[in-house]
């Protein structure tokens, strides 16, 4: 399969603490990826690395076979779209689309204009003055307008009101359909992206927990209640991702290998926020209790 | 390229270029007075480097004096006007790189068909180009409104603030402080703070240029001459005395920042040799130490050079650091 995106090993540090740290991924092309994880997880600063913007640590990152960092020609096939969409505030929606023009050598201006045009943007007014919603779509308009292969976008709608988000979502997805693009887009609440991706990374505590197509996410995990568990091996279990206890029952979240066919468990199938869930739970509790003098 | 940097600078060099007009509308006609009362006083004769007859000199003194009466607060502005290459630092300089990143358009402006090094170069050139452009008209209209108010003082063109105003040095602490301005935006990626750190960098380093590397630029002459005599033989105006006292025949400091002149063979009120009130042995001397008038364009030379080369450590050491900016 193609890769559009392999990341091995990849590493960043700020100082002494690692933002990103042992991450391994491929993104294979033509799917929409969400990239999950809570605030601080290393989304940004795997986007970062990505686009070229940061240098890694250790490991090494790679879009379309190349390495990003330092790498002029590679930015042409990659759209990137900040967190908070920052554009300059007293340009016009214009004359970004112009500056866009002056600043790559592969731009199809009349795309972004006429994609402006139909969401009824002013072309004339600073962009600064313009709704957040609005900000997002001028944005994506300028990243679409290079043509890229690739479409990175760091946390797009987190600022947005719902119905600018869906208005958002759905037009990212109208104009990649057609085109084929590759798009990474990364939130810390799943539920703004379930509905668009095929593809899932979530990220958490600077490490990649899981990441996988969602269709086959879904199909390889189940949840299993049955009799207080302690810890043995089930039939058809992979591993536990999550456990919780009562007194007689347990309660599993489990990656399968097969079908589970002991009696002692009712097997339910689970949504892909369930999972994401469970892998986010772990390793959530990242602050010292020491550190705030208290015991854990 | 080019163009991104106009639009996104071009209110900037609006305002820029209307102050410049306000200075020089209300500078113009001050510069205008001071030289038409310079020529009324006939101080031109006065500044001619032959030998004036000694009635001359009483009326260029008294000329000197009313000239000086009358624009001495000027002095004021001068020193006023010396801060002006540090305003472009702080606002040409420091928002350069660190509006950018306050902003998050880096983010922007990084990620699109154009690397950040050529970004930086052509941005840093075109800001480096205009200020330089700048501190040249700055630096001529200066030489010319303070040339009668530096004639009229005895230090002349080499004096403190009068040679920082005027000649080519404007332009290398215009460099300077630009480039010192986007360092420190590279550095604090702030605006206040990048323009603080400018402000503080930029006066320390004018100062310690000034204080204790100007005078040494070239090894000073001295001058010595008798405490008896005719008359203090008079200094060619301009020259700029570093230091100046009296020493006993051995060479001791006696006196600093003193000077004394007795007739030949003069006795003090009490009958004692000449001076010897203050400890003076016999053979005793005037001494002075200074840099002379004509080395005025040697010495602008030499500390633009610095400033020059100060600017272009500061923008290589800023185009490295914006590589490593995310």
């Amino acid at each position: 399969m193609d890769m559009v995106l392999e990341a091995d090993r990849l590493g960043k540090r700020y100082g002494s603490t690692w933002a990103l740290r042992d991450c391994s991924l491929h993104l294979p092309a033509g799917r929409i990826a969400a990239l999950v994880g809570p605030n601080g997880a290393g989304k940004s600063t795997l986007l970062h690395l990505a686009v070229g913007l940061l240098k890694p640590d250790a490991g090494a990152v790679r879009v379309f076979g190349r390495s990003p960092y330092g790498d002029t020609e590679g930015l042409a096939d990659i759209g990137f779209v900040a967190q908070d969409t920052p554009l300059y505030r007293d340009f016009t929606a214009a004359e970004l689309v112009i500056a866009g023009g002056k600043l790559n050598k592969r731009w199809d201006g009349a795309l972004a204009r006429t994609r402006l045009a139909q969401l009824g943007i002013p072309p004339d007014r600073p962009v600064g003055k313009l709704s957040g919603g609005q900000r997002a779509q001028v944005a994506l308009a300028l990243a679409l307008a290079k043509q890229p292969r690739l479409l990175l976008l760091d946390e797009p709608v987190a600022s947005l009101d719902p119905l600018a988000r869906r208005e958002f979502l759905q037009s990212l997805m109208g104009s990649v359909a057609e085109s084929g693009t590759t798009v990474l887009l990364s939130s810390h609440l799943l539920a703004d992206l379930e509905r668009v991706c095929d593809y899932l990374i979530v990220l958490n505590a600077s490490q990649v927990q899981l990441t996988g197509a969602v269709d086959d996410l879904v199909a390889e995990h189940r949840q299993l209640v049955g009799p207080r568990h302690d810890g043995g091996a089930i039939g058809g279990v992979a591993a536990v991702v999550r456990a919780s206890h009562t007194d007689r029952q347990s309660t599993l979240l489990v990656r399968t290998d097969g079908p589970v066919t002991d009696p002692a468990w009712t097997v339910r199938e689970v949504s892909l926020e369930d999972v994401v869930l469970a892998y986010l739970a772990d390793g959530t509790t990242q602050t010292k209790h020491s550190e705030w003098g208290v015991p854990a | 390229m080019i163009w991104l940097t106009w639009r996104q600078h071009r209110k900037q060099a609006f305002y820029t270029l209307l102050g410049f007009v306000v200075l020089a509308a209300v500078l113009v006609p001050i510069g205008l007075s001071m030289r038409s009362t310079f020529a009324d006083l006939g101080l031109a004769e006065c500044i001619r480097p032959v030998a004036l007859s000694e009635a001359a000199v009483q009326t260029c003194d008294a000329g000197f004096r009313r000239f000086s009466d009358q624009y001495d607060s000027l002095n004021l502005v001068a020193v006023l006007l010396i801060t002006l290459p540090v305003l472009v630092g702080l606002f040409w300089g420091a928002p350069l790189v660190a509006r950018e990143v306050e902003q998050g358009t880096h983010r922007f402006v990084w990620t699109q068909g154009v690397g950040r090094t050529r970004w930086a170069l052509v941005k840093f050139g075109l800001v480096g180009t205009a200020a330089v452009l700048l501190a040249a008209c700055y630096g001529l209209g200066m030489s010319w409104w303070v040339e009668p108010l530096t004639q009229a003082a005895h230090e002349g063109r080499l004096g403190m603030i009068v040679f920082d105003l005027q000649g080519v040095v404007p332009i290398g602490y215009t460099l300077f402080a630009v480039a010192l301005g986007v360092s420190a935006g590279t550095v604090w990626k702030r605006m206040l703070p990048a323009m603080g750190i400018t402000l503080a960098g930029f006066i320390g380093v004018r100062a310690a240029v000034e204080i204790l590397a100007r005078p040494h630029y070239q090894p000073a002459r001295t001058q010595t001459f008798p405490i008896e005599g005719d008359g203090i033989p008079e200094l060619s105006r301009g020259d700029w005395v570093l230091s100046m006292g009296i020493r006993n025949a051995d060479g001791t400091m006696v006196a600093e920042n003193a000077r004394i002149q007795c007739p030949p063979g003069g006795k003090g009120p009490d009958g004692r040799a000449c001076g010897s009130e203050l400890g003076l042995d016999p053979g005793a001397y005037n001494w002075q130490l200074y840099q002379p008038a004509d080395r005025f364009w040697l010495f602008q030379w030499i500390e633009t050079g610095i400033f020059v080369a100060l600017a272009a450590l500061l923008l290589y050491f800023a185009i490295r650091r914006v590589r490593r900016i995310a």
